[in-house]
C-alpha cells in the first residue's frame, strides 16, 4: 500500500498474515492489515480480542509465530523494538518515576538525534509546548495528574520522531470529561504532525470518534476494516453488529421474495429491498435494527403506513440520557432498545415501527 | 559546531555500541552459565557419577549397600536388602506391640529436622502476629531484622550457643543464681534443635507476616458485616491465607534442617551426627566414594524436597496487592495492655525471643572480655594479637583472616551481583527462558553445601584432566567462584521480585523510545530497584563473610582463609585452656563484619523505600 520511498518522513504499517500464540492458546491468527501514510487507524474490540497483542507486533514487543510486519516499507518482523522508530503510548502512562518530565520527554533522544538538526534540549521544550506543558519539566511524574502526565508520556513518544505513533488505551484510565477533551488533543495533534498512528481501545464510541478507519477485532481475528461510518451502518458481521453500538439483533427465517421478508417470532418483518436478490425462502438471516431507526408510533398511525414493519411491545424501563431517552422494550420476550425524543411510561404497551430500508440483514 | 561534530562521533559509533550493548546480556548468561557449570554442575555431577560408577561402569551397587546398611537406614534397610522379609518383619513387629523402630542416619537426620521445624513454627508465629497485627516503635526494623539470623555465618552462631548455653555460660549462671541447679544441653538434641530454630523461626516469622500483611481488610469486614464473630472471620478469611505461607515456611526449613552443616557438628558432635556431619566425616578419612554415595542420596533428598517446595509456592495464587491491609493495633495503650492475654503473652513470648536470638550473640560477646575468673580481660583478643605476629609456620593469623575475608566478599559481590542480575532478568522476563532461570537459581540452594564441596575437591583441587593437560584451582579464585555461586541466589531472591514487581511497560517503553534491553534495564529497570539491589549485594557478601563448607576445602596452604575457617580452627586450639576465649573475641570481629553489612541494607533500603 504505502510506497516505500527514501524521503518518507512516516510511513504506513502492515501486517501480513500475523500470528501470535501464547503456549496453546492464539491471540491472533492470520491477521493482515494495512494503515496508510499518515491516517488514524483504531483496533477495537472487547478485552481478550487481541487488538493489544497486534500493537505489541507492530511496536516489536510480540515476535509473530507466522506473518510479516512492515512499517514505512522495510520489514520489520524480526526487528528489536529500539530498531523499528515506533513511539507508544500506554494506558498507564508507564512515565519513568526517578526522571523528571523534562528526562522523560528526552529520553529517547539519547539514542536518536532529534529531527529537524534541532538540539535535544530545543526538542524537548519544543515537544512540551505541543502538548501543552511548557514550564512543567522540572516536575516528577508523581506531581501530575492522569492528564497530565499522560500528555507528558505523549510527549516522550513523538519526541525522537518516530515513524508510526502506537496509542494502547491512552485515555481509559481517565474519567469521562477528561477522556473526551483529551481525545480532542490527540487528534489534533495527530493531524498536525500527519503521524501514522494505530489506536488501540476497548471504547467503541472513542473508536468511532477519533479515526479515520476502524478495526473491529474478536478472539484473534479482524471482523471488519472500514470508515467508522461503514462499520457502524453496514456491519459485516453478527459480531461488529452488536459490539459497535446499541443494536437490535433479531433472527428469523426468509419467507418470500417479493416482497422481501422474513418471519421472526411470527411476525413477518419486511427486508430490505436491495438485498431481495441475495435471499431465497427458508434461509436463516439475522436482522439487524438501531435503536434510532425504530420509533414510537401513535396509536393513530398505525397501520396506515404499508411500508413500515411495526411491532407491539411494551415497555420495561426507561433510561434519560441527556439528548433523548433510550427505552428498554421487551416483544415476543425478547428485548429491544429503542431510541426515542420523548418518554414513555414503563409498563405502557406500544408500537414501535421501522423502516425496511433501515434493516440490516447480515 | 562542536556539539554537531559530537554528534556525529557519536552516531558512527552507535551501531557498535548498541551491538555491544545487545550482545551484552546473552553474553552474561553465558558466563553466568560457565561459572555455574565450572564451580556447580561439574563438581557435583562428578559427585553423582563418582556414586554410581564404578571400573568404569554404571552401577546401582554402592547405593544399595549404603540403603540396606541398617547403620544407614534402620528398619528401613531391610526394604533394600531383601524386600521379600518385609511383610514378616512388619507382622512380627506388630505382634511384638510396636516396639521403638529406628530408622538410622537417614532417620535421625530426619527427624531432627522434623523437631526442628515444629519448634521453628512454634517460635516463628508469635512473631509474625506481633509484626502483623501490633503497632510500635521499632516494629519495621524489627522486621526487617528477621532476615539477619538467616546469614549469619552458622560456625559463629555455634560458638555463641556454646557460650550461652555451655556449663558456665549465663544460662547455667542463672539456673545456678535461681538455684535450680545446671543443665547440660551441649551435644544434645535439644540444643541443635534449638539452633535450628535460631535459624528459621524467623523464616517464618517473615513469610508468615508477609502474608498476613497481604490480607485484604475488606474481605475480613465483609465476613464479619455477614455476621461472623472476629474468631470465625479469622478463621474462614485469614487463616486461609495464612496457611500456604506457613507450609511454605515449614517446607523450607524442614529442607534447610535437613541439610544442616556447622551447627550440627559443633553442637552435636559425630555422636548426633547427621547425614551431612558424617558425610563430611567421610570425606576427612578421604572415604570418597563412600562420601560420593551418600551425597547422592542426601541430594536426592534434598532436590525432591526442593520440588516439593517450588509445585507448592507455584501452585498458590497471591492476593492482589491492591486491598487495604488491617489495621495494627498500638502494642502498648497504657496500663491496660497489661491485662490484655494477648499482649502479655507477647510479653512472655519477646523475654524468650531475647533469650534465643540475642543470647546466644551477646553471651559470645560476653565470653569474649570475660576471663577464666570471671573478671574483665581483653587477653583473647591479645592472643589474636599475639597470633598475628607469630611466625610460626602454619599458624592461623586473624589480620589476613579479616582481610580476605573482606577482600573475597568484596570480590564475590563484583561477581554476584551482575549473575543475580542476569539470572533475575531471565527469571522475570525471559518467557521460555524463565524456567530455565527458576532452575538454575534453585538447584545451588538445593544442594549442601558439603556436596559443594566435595565435589569441589574433586575437580578443581585435586586437579582436572583437560586436552590433556592437568588443571587445579585453589585459593582465591576458586574461593571467590564458589561463594558467588552461594551468593547470587540471594541476590535473586531480591532482585527479582522487585522486576517483577516493576510495570513491563516501563522497559517497554524505554525499548520503543531507542533503549536496547540492556539499556532499557539500566536506565530504567534498576534504578527503580536500587534498594532491592543494595539488600541483595549486602546478602551477598554476608554470605561470603560467613561461608565455611566450601572455604575450609578451598582454603588450601594457611594463605586464604577466612574469618570463619580461623574461627573453626581456633575452637579447636586448647593452648589457652579449655575455654572458648579465642572463637568467641574471632566470633565476635566476624559479628561485627557481618552486622556492618546489615547496617548498609538498613540505611540505604530505608532511604529508597518509599
Amino acid at each position: 500500500m504505502s510506497s516505500p520511498g527514501p524521503d518518507t518522513g512516516a510511513g504506513g504499517v502492515e501486517l501480513d498474515g500475523v500470528s501470535v500464540a501464547f503456549g496453546d492458546v492464539a491471540a491472533l491468527e492470520d491477521v493482515s492489515l494495512s494503515v496508510a501514510d499518515g491516517e488514524f487507524f483504531t483496533l477495537v474490540g472487547p478485552s481478550g480480542c487481541g487488538k493489544t497483542t497486534t500493537l505489541r507486533a507492530i511496536a516489536g514487543f510480540e515476535t509473530p509465530d507466522a506473518g510479516t510486519v512492515r512499517i514505512d516499507g522495510r520489514d520489520v518482523t524480526g526487528t528489536p523494538p529500539e530498531e523499528r522508530g515506533t513511539g507508544i503510548v500506554f494506558q498507564n502512562y508507564a512515565l519513568f518515576p526517578h526522571m523528571t518530565v523534562r528526562e522523560n520527554v528526552g529520553y529517547g533522544l539519547r539514542f536518536r538525534d532529534p529531527p529537524g538538526g534541532v538540539s535535544r534540549r530545543e526538542r524537548v521544550d519544543e515537544l512540551l509546548d505541543l502538548v501543552d506543558m511548557a514550564g512543567m519539566g522540572g516536575r516528577d511524574p508523581t506531581e501530575l495528574s492522569g492528564g497530565q502526565q499522560q500528555r507528558v508520556s505523549l510527549a516522550r513518544a513523538l519526541a525522537p520522531g518516530p515513524d508510526v505513533l502506537l496509542l494502547d488505551e491512552p485515555l481509559s484510565a481517565l474519567d469521562a470529561r477528561l477522556r473526551e477533551r483529551l481525545r480532542v488533543t490527540v487528534r489534533g495533534i495527530q493531524r498536525e504532525l500527519g503521524i501514522t498512528t494505530v489506536y488501540v481501545t476497548h471504547d467503541q464510541a472513542e473508536a468511532l470518534a477519533i479515526s479515520d478507519r476502524v478495526a473491529v477485532m474478536d478472539d484473534g481475528r479482524i471482523e471488519q476494516v472500514g470508515t467508522p461510518e461503514a462499520v457502524y451502518r453496514e456491519p459485516a458481521s453478527r459480531f461488529v453488529a452488536s459490539f459497535v453500538g446499541d443494536n437490535n439483533l433479531l433472527d428469523g427465517a426468509v419467507t418470500g421474495t417479493d416482497p422481501p421478508r422474513a418471519t421472526v417470532r411470527g411476525v413477518e418483518v419486511d427486508l430490505p429491498p436491495d438485498r431481495a436478490g441475495s435471499v431465497a425462502p427458508g434461509d436463516r438471516v439475522t436482522l439487524s435494527v438501531r435503536p434510532e431507526a425504530i420509533e414510537v408510533v401513535p396509536d393513530a398511525r398505525a397501520g396506515a403506513d404499508g411500508r413500515r414493519t411495526t411491532l407491539e411491545a411494551s415497555v420495561e424501563s426507561v433510561e434519560f440520557l441527556g439528548e433523548a431517552y433510550r427505552l428498554h422494550c421487551t416483544w415476543e420476550g425478547r428485548d429491544l432498545l429503542v431510541r426515542s425524543d420523548s418518554r414513555q411510561p414503563s409498563g405502557e404497551r406500544v408500537v414501535l415501527g421501522f423502516d425496511p430500508a433501515d434493516v440490516r440483514l447480515l | 559546531m562542536g556539539r554537531r561534530v559530537g554528534q556525529t562521533d557519536r552516531g558512527r559509533l552507535r551501531p557498535i555500541r548498541r551491538a555491544a550493548e545487545r550482545l551484552a546480556l546473552p553474553a552474561g548468561l553465558v558466563l553466568t552459565l560457565a561459572v555455574l557449570v565450572v564451580v556447580f554442575y561439574y563438581p557435583v555431577g562428578s559427585v553423582l557419577v563418582e556414586a554410581v560408577v564404578r571400573g568404569g561402569r554404571l552401577t546401582a551397587e554402592p547405593l544399595l549397600a549404603v540403603l540396606s546398611d541398617p547403620f544407614y537406614t534402620g528398619a528401613a534397610s531391610s526394604l533394600f536388602a531383601d524386600p521379600a522379609s518385609v511383610p514378616g518383619g512388619l507382622a512380627g513387629w506388630l505382634r511384638a506391640g510396636l516396639p521403638p523402630v529406628t530408622f538410622g542416619l537417614f532417620g535421625f537426620t530426619a527427624y531432627q529436622a522434623l523437631l526442628s521445624t515444629v519448634a521453628s513454627v512454634l517460635l516463628g508465629l508469635p512473631g509474625a502476629y506481633l509484626l502483623s497485627r501490633f503497632e510500635f516503635r521499632g516494629r519495621r526494623t524489627l522486621r526487617s531484622l528477621t532476615i539477619v539470623p538467616f546469614v549469619l555465618p552458622s560456625i559463629m552462631v555455634a560458638v555463641g550457643f556454646l557460650a550461652m548455653f555451655g556449663r558456665n555460660g549465663p544460662l547455667n549462671a542463672a539456673l545456678v543464681a535461681l538455684g535450680v541447679g545446671r543443665l547440660d544441653l551441649l551435644f544434645t538434641l535439644e540444643i541443635i534443635v534449638l539452633a535450628h530454630a535460631f535459624y528459621n523461626a524467623p523464616l517464618v516469622t517473615r513469610l508468615v507476616t508477609a502474608a498476613w500483611e497481604t490480607v485484604d481488610a475488606r474481605r475480613v469486614e465483609t465476613a464479619r458485616a455477614m455476621g461472623a464473630t472476629p474468631l470465625r472471620a479469622f478463621r474462614d478469611v485469614v487463616l486461609p491465607q495464612l496457611l500456604p505461607s506457613l507450609l511454605t515456611a515449614a517446607l523450607l526449613t524442614f529442607v534447610f534442617t535437613f541439610m544442616s552443616f556447622p551447627i550440627v557438628l559443633a553442637l552435636g558432635g559425630l555422636r548426633l551426627a547427621t547425614v551431612e556431619v558424617w558425610l563430611f566425616a567421610r570425606v576427612q578419612e578421604l572415604e570418597l566414594g563412600e562420601a560420593a554415595t551418600l551425597a547422592t542420596l542426601e541430594t536426592a533428598a534434598s532436590l525432591a524436597l526442593t520440588y516439593l517446595y517450588l509445585r507448592y509456592e507455584a501452585r498458590q495464587v497471591r492476593a492482589g496487592g491492591d486491598g487495604v491491609p488491617l489495621d495494627r493495633r498500638p502494642l502498648f495503650d497504657g496500663v491496660g495492655a497489661l491485662r490484655d492475654p494477648a499482649r502479655l503473652g507477647l510479653l512472655a513470648y519477646g523475654l524468650l525471643a531475647l533469650v534465643v536470638f540475642v543470647g546466644p550473640m551477646a553471651s559470645m560477646v560476653l565470653a569474649s572480655v570475660t576471663g577464666p575468673g570471671g573478671g574483665f580481660t581483653l587477653e583473647y583478643y591479645r592472643f589474636l594479637l599475639v597470633q598475628q605476629v607469630a611466625e610460626t609456620a602454619g599458624t592461623t593469623r586473624p589480620l589476613p583472616a579479616i582481610v580476605n575475608s573482606i577482600l573475597f566478599g568484596a570480590g564475590t559481590l563484583l561477581l554476584a551481583l551482575p549473575i543475580g542480575v542476569v539470572v533475575s532478568v531471565v527469571a522475570t522476563r525471559g518467557g521460555r527462558g524463565s524456567r530455565l532461570g527458576e532452575a538454575l537459581l534453585t538447584a545451588p540452594l538445593a544442594v549442601s553445601g558439603i556436596v559443594v564441596g566435595l565435589g569441589l575437591l574433586q575437580t578443581l583441587v585435586f586437579g582436572t584432566t583437560l586436552f590433556g593437560r592437568r588443571f587445579t584451582a585453589t585459593g582465591p579464585v576458586a574461593i571467590v567462584l564458589a561463594h558467588a555461586v552461594a551468593a547470587y541466589p540471594f541476590v535473586t531472591r531480591n532482585v527479582a521480585p522487585a522486576l517483577g514487581g516493576l510495570d513491563p511497560r516501563l522497559a517497554d517503553a524505554a525499548r520503543s523510545l531507542g533503549a536496547t534491553r540492556l539499556r532499557a534495564l539500566l536506565d530504567v529497570e534498576l534504578p527503580l530497584v536500587a534498594a532491592a539491589l543494595v539488600a541483595g549485594a549486602a546478602f551477598a557478601f554476608a554470605i561470603s563473610v560467613g561461608e565455611f563448607d566450601s572455604t575450609v576445602l578451598l582454603a588450601e596452604g594457611v594463605d586464604s582463609y577466612t574469618m570463619p575457617v580461623a574461627l573453626e580452627r581456633y575452637i579447636g586450639n586448647r593452648s589457652l585452656g579449655p575455654n572458648l576465649g579465642p572463637a568467641t573475641a574471632m566470633g565476635t570481629v566476624l559479628l561485627a563484619v557481618t552486622a556492618a553489612s546489615f547496617l548498609v541494607i538498613d540505611r540505604v533500603g530505608g532511604r529508597w523505600e518509599r
